[in-house]
């Protein structure tokens, strides 16, 4: 183990471990912690005092110190279930309303929601929000809340942040939910990131998975970061509640349950003391332009081994005779083959079809994350070692020039052998 | 008037990648750059300035090489840069990030109210969409995100009114000044700068302000003001891994053995021969 001078054991980072993070330089006590222009963190031997904070604080292990195997704080907190916040109880789902109706998001939520608070062995409450909405809390129980708390209120007929922060904020004070989940929509992200900053809570954005830590109840939470090249997983252990936000189709609905049986309660909504913004009027997107790709069963999607203009007649007909459209991954993009509102990936839209065929797609960590809903995937790469085939059920490696044809020749004759 | 524009140095995150055989990061060649939308909220803000006359402050929250996005901005029209530095800001999360934003908001009012807040709808290292919102809330300011016009600011109402992307379209909304706007990237074209903008963005200092420049509280910047922690990163594990047949030892044999392992699940196949329905 490497020492200073003054024969003090110091403590190393990996540079290759750091994810520069910067926490070990808030907790370093002496300022011997810096972040280098290639932006790792490093420690200076000489001002290091060798007290191990970095090595307790690091949450990937990038830190070499060899004092003693130390039991890191946070672990040591964490062993009391729940330690701290025993009066925050329930796992709450915001239902978000679009013309009257429940988002899809919610009931996608809703149902995550009852898989979390059987774990917890706690209820779910529905968080609903806005004006003339009485049926949709119905419809709330039936796709899995316990409870269900309204604030139906002529001012909440529109979003604005203003209202919809103040009286989410308020339920949450008021019924004080251990965990908060939130549909990414804009909308949501608006809300969420409005409402965590009044309660002085945590806010985990874009989750694609949720756990329950046996040990100590805590809500892990994992995202892609990095433009999705890698997964974080986040806790918050002193503040509540847990909050996070996830996209539409990561997790799926539960079937509606017309019998369940649920309660609903309203509450009255306090007025923001604020001047409000006006809503001048609301233009529908232009349909010609965008083709809601998330709405299809099949997706067929071009990647940038497809990247030809030549080829889309080739696979429009592939996408017709799937029952599905045409999508493609960031690059095509980028080409200008087609328009954003196509584009499948983290920084274009999370699908799940019943079908995905990627053709020319390699298959980048930012577009499979966006595609782990999908039922059934199928590749089609000339490179063999193509990162999409670890995620296809079947694949084909060659010319898609040639498979595609094939491909559509066959399907055509297990229809047509379907239908006799 | 006077805007203010929150800018973030972040990894050009196409290149950060983990090795599936260390669990280590890959982060040779990869280059920190100004947050694309940042920019974005950046150019609009200098065209609003010279249309309706005031000044443009650029902050940026980091470590000291964090300096090079302000310079920059500079270069592209800034008139005033703040560089946020100080190991107590160090493992900052979103709502600590919003907290040290918004004192260092306060501070830059000082003397000359800010009008207009402006930054990108995201970083595309973090995606969270948080930090303006944040700020917003913060500060009590008027919220308008995902703005992808600026319609006009009318400096003696105190209005500001925007086109904003919302779910199926588009919104036309109007507020009070002071606000905050969270921009898309369409909504300008970053200007390229000019040479004599690039020397004197060389010449103009950076100031830079610590925790008690900003009159922030010590428990609620940095770490200790991050509810979230970070437990584990780790490559995305996405399991499927299914066979795989090879055109070049038979076209016809490897598309159907590939559609039987599809149709291998009979309801499935149901689905796709009723047409999905």
């Amino acid at each position: 183990m490497a020492k200073n001078t003054l024969g003090i054991e110091v403590a190393e980072i990996i540079s290759d471990k750091c994810i520069a993070c910067q926490i070990c330089i808030g907790e370093c006590p002496v300022g011997a912690i810096e972040l280098s222009a290639d932006g790792v963190a490093v420690i200076d031997p000489e001002v290091c005092v060798g007290c191990g904070k970095c090595f307790d604080s690091c949450p990937v292990e990038a830190v070499k110190f060899q004092k003693k195997k130390r039991i890191k704080p946070a672990e040591q907190e964490r062993g009391v279930p729940g330690a701290g916040q025993p009066d925050y109880l329930g796992v709450a789902v915001y239902i978000e309303t679009a013309d009257g109706r429940g988002a899809p998001v919610s009931w996608e939520l809703a149902g995550k929601a009852r898989d979390l608070a059987a774990q917890l062995g706690t209820k779910v409450m529905g968080l609903l929000l806005g004006s003339n909405v009485g049926p949709v809390a119905d419809e709330a129980i039936e796709y899995g809340c316990d409870e269900v708390h309204v604030i139906d209120d002529p001012l909440l007929s529109h979003y604005l942040p203003e209202t919809y922060g103040k009286a989410l904020s308020d339920l949450c004070a008021k019924l004080r939910p251990a965990i908060v989940l939130v549909g990414a929509t804009s909308l949501g992200r608006d809300l969420a990131g409005v409402v965590a900053t009044r309660l002085e809570t945590g806010l985990t954005a874009d989750c694609t998975g949720l756990y329950i830590e046996k040990e100590t109840g805590l809500l892990l939470m994992t995202r892609p970061t990095f433009g999705g090249n890698i997964m974080a997983t986040i806790f918050c252990q002193h503040h509540r509640p847990q909050m996070s936000s996830v996209r539409p189709r990561v997790f799926r609905m539960l079937e509606k349950d017309l019998g369940r049986k649920g309660v609903v309660t309203r509450h009255k909504m306090m007025a923001p003391a604020v001047e409000l913004p006006e809503i001048v009027k609301f233009i529908p997107a232009d349909d010609t332009a965008g083709t809601d790709i998330v709405s299809y069963p099949a997706l067929v999607v071009a990647g940038r081994g497809a990247c030809d203009p030549s080829s889309l007649p080739l696979l429009e007909e592939l996408a017709r005779l799937v029952g599905g459209v045409v999508a493609c991954s960031r690059p095509v993009v980028q080409a200008g083959l087609m328009p954003y509102e196509r584009q499948v990936g983290q920084t274009g839209k999370t699908v799940a079809p019943r079908l995905y065929i990627g053709v020319g797609v390699s298959g980048a960590v930012q577009h499979l994350v966006a595609i782990q809903g999908a039922e059934k995937i199928v590749a089609i790469n000339s490179d063999a070692n193509a990162p999409i085939f670890r995620v296809a059920d079947a694949g084909i490696v060659g010319d898609y020039q040639e498979i595609v044809p094939e491909l559509i020749a066959q399907i055509r004759k297990k229809k047509s052998n379907g239908k006799q | 008037m006077h805007f203010v524009v929150c800018i973030k140095q972040v990894p050009d995150t196409a290149e950060v990648k983990i090795d599936p055989e260390t669990n280590t990061l890959v982060r040779a060649g990869v280059e920190s750059i100004a947050n694309p939308y940042d920019i974005t909220a950046l150019e609009e803000a200098v065209r609003l300035k010279e249309k309706y006359g005031g000044k443009v402050t650029a902050v940026s929250m980091g470590p000291p090489q964090a300096e090079s996005v302000l310079r920059q901005a500079l270069s592209l029209g800034a008139d005033d840069v703040v560089l946020l530095c100080d190991r107590a800001f160090a493992g900052a999360d979103t709502l600590a990030t919003s907290y040290t934003l918004s004192r260092a908001i306060v501070t830059l009012g000082k003397g000359n109210p800010v009008d207009l807040v402006l930054c990108g709808k995201q970083a595309i290292d973090g995606d969270t969409a948080q930090t303006g919102p944040g700020i917003a809330t913060r500060l009590g300011l008027t919220q308008l995100t995902y703005v992808v016009d600026v319609e006009w600011v009318d400096p003696e109402k105190k209005r500001v009114q925007v086109r904003r992307k919302v779910e199926g379209g588009f919104e036309i909304i109007n507020g009070p000044l002071p606000a905050l706007l969270s921009v898309e990237l369409e909504l300008a074209k970053p200007r390229r700068a000019s040479l004599p903008m690039l020397i004197d963005s060389v010449r103009t200092p950076v100031k830079v302000w610590d925790a008690n420049a900003i009159e922030a509280s010590p428990q609620l910047v940095g770490i200790k003001g991050s509810p979230t922690w970070v437990k584990a990163i780790a490559s995305p594990q996405i399991h499927r891994a299914g066979p795989r047949w090879d055109a070049a030892l038979g076209l016809s044999a490897a598309v159907s053995q590939a559609l039987d392992a599809l149709f291998s699940d009979k309801d499935f196949e149901a689905k796709f021969q009723k047409k999905w329905e």
